[in-house]
């Protein structure tokens, strides 16, 4: 047993001709089945019964109710010049007046049932409508467009019209002095066309379109457009309705583009200049100053998608603000045209006292890391540095941008890195519960478990032997290099043949790795130090990085090969992964579980005051993306 | 089954005029009509070719170091009767290397919308003054401006003198959360409609644990008013190479679970439901009011249609595969029938029909191994025809020389499919061969006789080829 389905036929085209405004008689009508040439059944055409379009019966759904929902203007509705019944002529626009407007192309010799003839009975619903509504009466007014100005003349329309002769409601129907007038309508309307001829080549008179009909309002914006699936009385009043709601509310409201917070330029200064409880002071370059244009240019500079070769990434689309300025979603980065790279994204909390750059240590300035990341064709992809530069001193937004923050310097090596680099400095973070603690005399500032933590970081767990603290503030780096054996396992460690992997929905489940076989380009390595030493001494050393905001910028390690605070102490807990090359400071510690959490408590406890002020700072960004041709 | 190459005389001559039947309206002698047919995946307010198509285009990705290394919309003749029948006849480079993925007609047929994934641009082509040689029309390159931050415009869906677009991704953080995105026919930007998340669930009902904000695919269902879509996974994930992703159990944890069904003329969400694994294509029924989707990781087959006590609502109807060994469902198509689905295996390159005649009870009938790697499948409106491609995303497709390219082209003869002809896109120079789109000059031409007229830019009749 399993619950019954409504069965309910999609909307269906009767083929049989009928004289304009007859309706077929109800129920189902055999599928005409006559290909186009050759007039033979359709090979496998399936057998269904047919039926008229929504549009002819009551409709299968209830109607909206006017005013729960909005039509967004959808363009302009074209003008072109039309003849009235009498033969006069007048722009479109003038037939339209003031009022909401149901405009239907047609054409009177049109016998399809689901086509002209049904947007001629929607409309004459409308009007029968109209008729007993003063207000839609008033405000309302239908429109009847031939396509066929050869054979709908005037006075052909005249008589057409005849058949829905009425009073009380507005009805016109128009026509065009010919092919040429009415062209440059239909394609504004977007109302392709096609007449049919006969093997002598000769007009039969039939012209296949696409049914469109279309709701204007008095701004003369095109608010909807209908074909035979949905062209059905009670939409059309239901949607008139709605429009006149809103023109009562006062128009149409887009949805309020989200007015962008203010930049915080002047707190991420004022905090560059007198840093955060915890950090010690800050001291730019010389002929680096951080200023306010400076930090501006910077950011605007990170988050600028136009930045990189393809216009797609920016710094910010993997250094995320609001996930710790790394990106909480992937172990390993994802680059220019999603190649794959080999290291977790870094966090950027106080890079200015970071030195030297990167987890292989092989860069030494932010204003160079920043061209060897606009220059990495993985990473921001661009070939040369007069393509940036170029870019740069071309985009309209940026004008005058690089004069102001470099004494007129306009934009080149020097002055995009100092930017950048100025810009990063500013991001500092401090004042955390532990800074409260530690420098702050505030004594209830951290919980005791983190307290205890405390105590085995810098004692028994010998933590801080790399992750330094000083007497009066703490970066929690030695900025060495080490072997913790992450890198050396990577290398050198076997590949488990199944592995547990989650499929969604929480569902998890032993993969078998022999089935992924050959889907990945090829397994990635990563010596770190070496790479840049060429020593062997230096195989899988790795900068240690700086604890401050850990909680925030999961997963962990260099390779963001771990993805808790759990499973780093739990690292360390068992002393690495033992091998003779490995820093003799990594061993089995002996941690008890109360132990563990204690440290996990202490690592929670070193996340900063003003990551919400960063990230306002952020949001407030002008992103740059593409804008469009000819912008 | 049969792989052997058939010869081009086994294809019935008989069958190459063309039929179109659509739920809009078109004049007679233009055809008749019956229902809205699945030549493929047309949207319901389009014209579909029911009989021979002609033409087929595949919207494909540029591979560096081969041939011009950029996206570009290869044509590919279709016509048995045609001398250059199964030849590439037509290739149109857009520059760049985009992510080339799925593609969609205007109402009309007479655009064909373009997407990519990467960049987020929208390549505009215009398809009927020549289905031959289709030409570039526009390219919107500011959609991720204009929308207000949607990236990765996915399914191109056509509403009457619109066209609805799905999307993957955003540009705050590359993530899954994304939008829909309403554009005119004229490719001007109309409305961006946020998918509801835990955080504002914009006025739909939370059916189970999930609010994902995650899109996909977008189908319509005219006749109940209701718009059907699924979730998938952001930028992120769907850029990152295959393997990498299947081993960062962080990136695992970020994709879609749940379908959802709108209200279409509000254009508003009415509830979504727990679909685990990232359902990925939808296709409804023809003859009926429900839809199929189908799971990527979970390898599922679930149905989304009305229940008389619960509404709307989505049930697991299927197993296509063992999970464990990554068979990857892909693209799927129904018959125009409503009584069997061809579901794709990306991994093992496998097709298989399921009996769907009961759609609460998804039988598996048959497997026929396509090739190495394989993911869309199209067939034609009598379903005696099925074409398949090869490319999943350029990042995903498989490596070394697993990763064949191409496009098969088969007759389905009730039991088995034949093999009628294949194009090597590696050996043509050509790229990763993806989305497929069936064209025809008879939706442009319905003059028999050689008379030409032009209506203005834009509604040219062309002149016939008889």
């Amino acid at each position: 047993m399993y619950p019954s389905i409504a069965r309910f036929p999609k909307a269906l085209v009767f083929v049989f001709g009928c004289a304009l405004g007859a309706m077929p008689a109800a129920g189902a009508e055999e599928a005409a089945k006559v290909p186009a040439k050759t007039k033979e059944p359709v090979k496998g055409a399936i057998d269904r019964p047919q039926v008229l379009a929504p549009g002819y019966t009551a409709l299968s759904f209830d109607p909206p109710d006017a005013g729960t929902y909005s039509l967004p203007p959808i363009a302009p509705a074209p003008d072109g010049r039309v003849l009235k019944t009498d033969g006069s002529e007048a722009s479109l626009h003038d037939a339209f007046g003031d009022k909401y407007v149901v405009l239907s192309f047609i054409y009177s010799t049109c016998d399809d049932v689901n086509g002209c003839p049904l947007a001629t009975y929607v409309l004459y619903r409308l009007y029968q409508t109209m008729q007993k509504n003063p207000e839609l009466a008033e405000n309302m007014r239908l429109l009847s467009l031939s396509f066929d100005p050869q054979n709908d003349t005037p006075e052909v329309m005249r008589l057409y019209a005849e058949n829905f002769a009425g009073k009380g409601a507005d009805w016109l129907f128009l026509t065009t002095e010919s092919n040429d007038v009415l062209a440059p309508i239909l394609a504004d309307y977007g109302q392709g066309v096609n007449r049919v001829y006969n093997e002598e080549g000769e007009s039969t008179g039939q012209i296949s379109h696409v049914l469109r009909v279309f709701l204007i309002d008095p701004e003369r914006r095109i608010r909807n457009i209908y074909s035979v699936s949905f062209l059905h009385p009670d939409l059309v009043l239901a949607d008139v309705r709605t429009l006149m709601q809103e023109a009562a509310a006062g128009g149409y409201q887009a949805a309020a583009a989200k007015s962008k917070p203010p930049l915080r330029t002047r707190e991420l200064m004022a905090q560059a200049s007198h840093t955060p409880l915890g950090l010690p002071p800050l001291e730019a370059p010389e002929g680096q100053e951080i200023t306010a244009a400076r930090v501006d240019l910077g950011r605007k500079l990170f988050f600028d998608r136009r930045l990189s070769g393809n216009e797609t990434l920016s710094c910010a689309m993997c250094h995320i603000p609001e996930q710790g300025f790394t990106n909480n979603t992937m172990s390993r980065a994802v680059g220019m045209e999603g190649q794959s790279l080999r290291r977790n994204t870094a966090s950027l909390y106080n890079l200015a006292w970071q030195d030297p750059l990167y987890v292989d240590g092989r860069e030494r300035h932010l204003h160079t890391l920043t061209w060897s990341e606009l220059l990495d064709l993985k990473r921001m992809g661009n070939r040369s540095v007069g393509v940036v530069l170029d870019k740069l001193r071309g985009l309209p937004d940026y004008e005058d941008l690089f004069e102001d923050a470099f004494d007129g310097q306009s934009a080149d090596m020097v002055t995009t890195g100092v930017a950048m680099a100025t810009y990063l400095r500013t991001l500092v973070s401090g004042t955390s519960p532990f800074d409260r603690w530690r420098f702050g005399g505030e004594e209830g500032a951290m919980s005791p478990a983190a307290a205890r933590g405390y105590e085995l970081f810098t004692g028994r767990a010998g933590c801080a032997s790399c992750h330094e603290v000083s007497e009066d503030h703490a970066l929690f780096t030695d900025n060495q290099l080490h072997n913790t054996g992450i890198g050396w396992h990577h290398s050198m460690g076997k590949e488990p043949r199944r592995q547990v992997m989650e499929l969604g929905g929480g569902i998890r489940i032993e993969m078998d790795m022999d089935a992924l076989a050959g889907t990945e380009e090829r397994s990635y390595n990563d010596l770190g130090l070496y790479e840049a030493t060429q020593d062997p001494v230096d195989r899988w050393k790795f900068r240690t990085p700086g604890l401050r905001n850990v909680a925030e910028t999961a997963p962990y390690m260099h390779d963001g090969s771990l993805p808790t605070l759990e499973a780093v102490v739990e690292f360390y807990d068992q002393g690495g992964f033992e091998h003779p090359e490995q820093d003799e400071r990594i061993r089995p510690l002996g941690l008890s579980d109360a132990d563990k959490a204690d440290l996990v408590a202490f690592l929670k406890a070193l996340t900063g005051d003003n990551l919400r002020l960063l990230e306002a700072d952020a949001e407030a960004a002008p992103v740059g993306v593409p804008a469009g041709e000819g912008s | 089954m049969k792989t052997r190459p058939n010869p081009i005389h086994r294809l019935r001559r008989s069958c190459t005029a063309l039929a179109l039947a659509t739920s809009s309206a078109l004049a007679i002698g233009m055809l008749p009509a019956t229902v809205s047919a699945d030549e493929t995946c047309v949207s319901p307010y389009s014209p579909k070719i029911t009989g021979q198509e002609q033409f087929v285009h595949v919207w494909t990705l540029g591979v560096k170091g081969i041939g011009d290394e950029q996206d570009k919309l290869v044509t590919i003749d279709t016509d048995p009767e045609s001398d250059t029948f199964g030849e590439v006849i037509h290739s149109l480079s857009v520059g760049g290397r985009n992510e080339a993925h799925h593609s969609g007609y205007s109402d009309d047929r007479r655009y064909l919308w373009a997407g990519t994934l990467d960049t987020n641009k929208i390549f505009i082509f215009d398809v009927h003054t020549d289905p031959s040689k289709p030409k570039l029309h526009k390219v919107i390159d500011d959609f991720v401006k204009v929308t207000g931050g949607v990236v990765g415009p996915h399914s191109f869906f056509a509403l009457p003198g619109r066209i609805m677009i799905s999307a993957l991704s955003n540009n705050k953080d590359h993530g899954g959360r994304t939008a829909m995105v309403e554009y005119t026919n004229e490719g001007e930007y109309v409305e961006t409609y946020w998918m509801p998340t835990d955080d504002n669930l914009r006025g739909a009902e939370k059916t189970g644990k999930y609010a994902d904000g995650y899109g996909y695919d977008v189908r319509f269902l005219p006749a109940k008013n209701i718009m059907v879509t699924s979730s998938f996974t952001g930028w992120s994930n769907y850029m990152m190479d295959f393997g990498k992703m299947l081993n960062d159990p962080e990136a695992m944890k970020r994709f879609g679970n749940t379908a959802m069904v709108w209200d279409l003329h509000k254009r508003k969400p009415l509830k979504i439901f727990d679909i685990p694994g990232a359902p990925l294509e939808i296709r409804c029924a023809w003859g009926s009011n429900y839809c199929f989707t189908t799971t990527a990781l979970t390898s599922k087959i679930w149905l989304i249609y009305e229940d008389k006590n619960e509404g709307w609502t989505a049930r697991e109807v299927g197993t296509i595969g063992d999970p464990s060994k990554v068979p990857l469902p892909v693209a799927f198509s129904i018959t125009a029938d409503d009584s069997y689905l061809w579901i794709n295996t990306f991994m093992d390159g496998t097709t298989r029909r399921f009996d769907v005649s009961d759609p609460f009870n998804a039988k598996l009938v048959s497997e026929h191994k396509i090739g190495s790697q394989v993911n869309m499948v199209s067939q034609s409106w009598d379903g005696e025809r099925l074409y398949f491609t090869s490319s999943l995303l350029g990042n995903w497709d498989k490596k070394g020389e697993a990763d064949e390219q191409f496009l098969k082209m088969y007759n389905w003869d009730g039991e088995d499919l034949n093999l009628v002809f294949e194009v090597d896109f590696y050996k043509e120079k050509l790229g990763r061969a993806h989305l497929m789109t069936f064209n025809s000059n008879e939706l442009f031409e319905t003059n028999i006789a050689g008379k030409k007229e032009e209506l203005g830019d834009g509604v040219a009749v062309a002149e016939s080829t008889d």
